[in-house]
């Protein structure tokens, strides 16, 4: 059960990883032509790959300690 | 005969608890506050929030070392007369008992506008007073829910803000794969850049997004363990509001609808522009935008309204909750008369002031509803208000006690941290400078600054662009501050002083009924050293 749940969770930290890449990878093309307009969306695609690494970190020393 | 104990807070509330009490209130602000920014600051809205998510993250990492270091009901009144003495103490307490009486009434407002999208008679311009009815049944049954007691409303909690995460997460997820188009978004930020007064009104809104991390300063008293529970939540708490309060601007702005949206005249129009000057549409923004994400949004429009409103409804909640034990903590300190403090004794909760204050949120909602209730309020609002009602109303104020209260907490951290250092800091402010002060090794926290310039710039913004907060806000103050002195001279307290306290003894207590005791015996130790390092350095 609790094995199930860590899985669940890091799947979904994966995603959280997957979707900041996405959107950095769509933003910077935009850099030349957008400026300071495109700030704000890469401040959120590097959120979302910093929290999803957090919180892959943390179960990965979870694992290693059960 | 037996011992009759004093009754106190029950410890209660689990790391999970303390998580979603926070996240019931600050993850249910973006639903109140997503429509209101958009409507202000159009094409600016994200850079509005990513201005005060940068605060925000200063202010969540300030109460996060203040409630660690100080696990007590309170939260940013306790540090700030701990810090600065009772009235600004009291200032602070009182700014955010606003808060917290706005937040009651502000999101049992918003949840009958998300409720409204499933049942329209629930905002019929034609029939005001449903609405007005409707909120006024939500805040009396809360108030009756948290007499009765907080491992309930916990349990609660903690199931709805974990559907919530999943939720927006899936409406994010479908939305920025399927609907995001960068070059929209930059387009829309050029072609709609909003004028400097409509952005500052747009970011003192989206300080509103970011309000109620102070409930898990509230719940440090009835937290197990809070100094090692509340720096893990607090961060976590942090970080997923921060990234769902951008996600939701930069949709927004750069969303392709699922359906085209017209105008009266049958212009097609951006997302973003439904809700200038449109109330009904600002309360439930989120609902909205999810009904526009493709595929997704077929299933969202059934349940996102639902899941809002109860979400919405359990923030409401850690307003009567949060404000009730403020009260208790300001009481407990002789800066409000004892009768806050009295906890009853079969449900061991603060009743006399989850009553009083839930009374203070119904007289809020009166004044925001008397516009659309009655003609002759709406001409009196329009003279002195330029004519805000309703949700204006209530965001005017919420910001306005958001902004001062911090302003406060930031300058409380940097005085704690020169005058209070040997209070073990389980987790403390990153980025410091170290120093030494009347002989002890300090550190000075540079966020702090930083923080304190971004709350107090929103404070002037909100004072600048809102004629509610200008006006209501001080006076709230003023009003307090005027009860203040009247209760302490009575009393016969120091008026402009503190009291003489014993802050050591009392943070060994603190401490102990925490269950801290490690910290503790630290604690302890860093006084004895101090005082040998003064005596020896003392002058024969």
């Amino acid at each position: 059960m609790r094995n199930a749940a860590l899985y669940s969770r890091g799947l979904l930290s994966t995603l959280i990883v997957a979707l900041g890449v996405v959107i950095l990878v769509r933003m910077i093309p935009l850099a030349h032509s957008g400026g300071f307009a495109i700030l704000p969306g890469v401040v959120l695609g590097l959120a979302l790959i910093a929290y999803g690494v957090h919180k892959i970190s943390l179960i990965v020393r979870i694992r290693r300690t059960q | 005969m037996p011992d009759k104990a004093t009754p106190e807070l029950r410890r209660s509330v689990t790391p999970w608890g303390s998580f979603s009490w926070g996240y019931s209130d600050v993850g249910a602000d973006i639903f109140v506050g997503l429509g209101l920014v958009l409507a202000a600051a159009a094409g600016a809205s994200n850079v509005a929030f990513l201005f005060a998510g940068i605060v925000y993250v200063c202010i969540g990492l300030a109460y996060t070392e203040l409630a660690a270091t100080y696990p007590v009901a309170g939260g940013g009144q306790y540090f700030v007369l701990r810090g600065l003495g009772d009235i600004f103490g009291f200032i602070a307490g009182w700014a955010v008992l606003l808060d917290f009486t706005i937040d009651v009434t502000l999101f049992a407002w918003t949840c009958v506008d998300y409720s409204s999208q499933l049942l329209p008679i629930l905002t019929e311009s034609r029939f005001p007073w449903i609405h007005f009815i409707v909120t006024l049944s939500l805040i009396v049954g809360l108030c009756v829910l948290n007499v009765i007691g907080v491992r309930e409303s916990t349990a609660f909690n903690g199931f709805v803000s974990a559907l919530d995460v999943l939720s927006e997460t899936g409406i994010l997820c479908f939305g920025f794969l399927f609907a995001f188009k960068p070059d929209l978004l930059v387009h829309n930020m050029h072609m709609y850049w909003p004028s400097t007064s409509d952005l500052m009104l747009g970011i003192s809104l989206s300080i509103i997004s970011f309000v109620g991390l102070e409930s898990i300063s509230q719940a440090a008293q009835e937290t197990q363990r809070p100094a090692s529970i509340i720096p893990r939540t607090s961060v976590a708490l942090i970080l997923t509001i921060l990234i769902f309060a951008l996600a939701y601007s930069n949709l927004a702005l750069g969303m392709q609808p699922w359906h085209p949206i017209v105008d009266a005249q049958g212009h097609a129009i951006q997302f973003f522009q439904i809700f200038h000057d449109n109330q009904d549409n600002q309360g439930k923004a989120v609902a909205l935008l999810a009904n526009q994400v493709p595929y997704y949004g077929a299933f969202a429009a059934f349940y996102v309204p639902i899941l809002g409103a109860i979400l919405l409804l359990i923030s409401s909640n850690s307003g009567v909750f949060g404000s009730s034990r403020i009260a208790y903590a300001m009481s407990s300190k002789n800066l409000l008369p004892s009768m806050f403090q009295r906890v009853h004794a079969k449900f061991r909760t603060p009743m006399i002031s989850i009553v009083c204050f839930s009374a203070v949120a119904v007289l809020e909602l009166i004044f925001a509803a008397l516009p659309s209730l009655d003609p002759g309020a709406k001409a009196i609002y329009a003279h002195l208000f330029r004519g805000e009602k309703g949700l204006d109303f209530l965001a005017d104020l919420y910001a306005f006690g958001a902004a001062t209260s911090y302003s406060f907490v930031f300058i409380a951290l940097i005085a704690l941290r020169m005058f209070d250092p040997l209070s073990p800091r389980k987790f403390k402010i990153p980025l410091n400078i170290p120093m030494t002060v009347r002989g002890e090794r300090v550190e000075f926290p540079i966020v702090a600054v930083i923080g304190f310039l971004g709350i107090f710039a929103i404070l002037i913004f909100t004072l600048f662009t809102h004629p509610i907060g200008r006006i209501a806000g001080p006076t709230w103050l003023l009003l307090g501050i005027v009860f203040y002195f009247i209760y302490r001279a009575r009393k016969k307290l120091p008026l402009f002083r503190s009291e003489k306290r014993d802050w050591r003894k009392q943070q060994v207590e603190i401490l102990r009924s925490a269950g801290e005791l490690e910290l503790m015996d630290e604690y302890i130790a860093n006084v004895k050293a101090s005082d040998e390092r003064r005596t020896r350095t003392a002058p024969t």
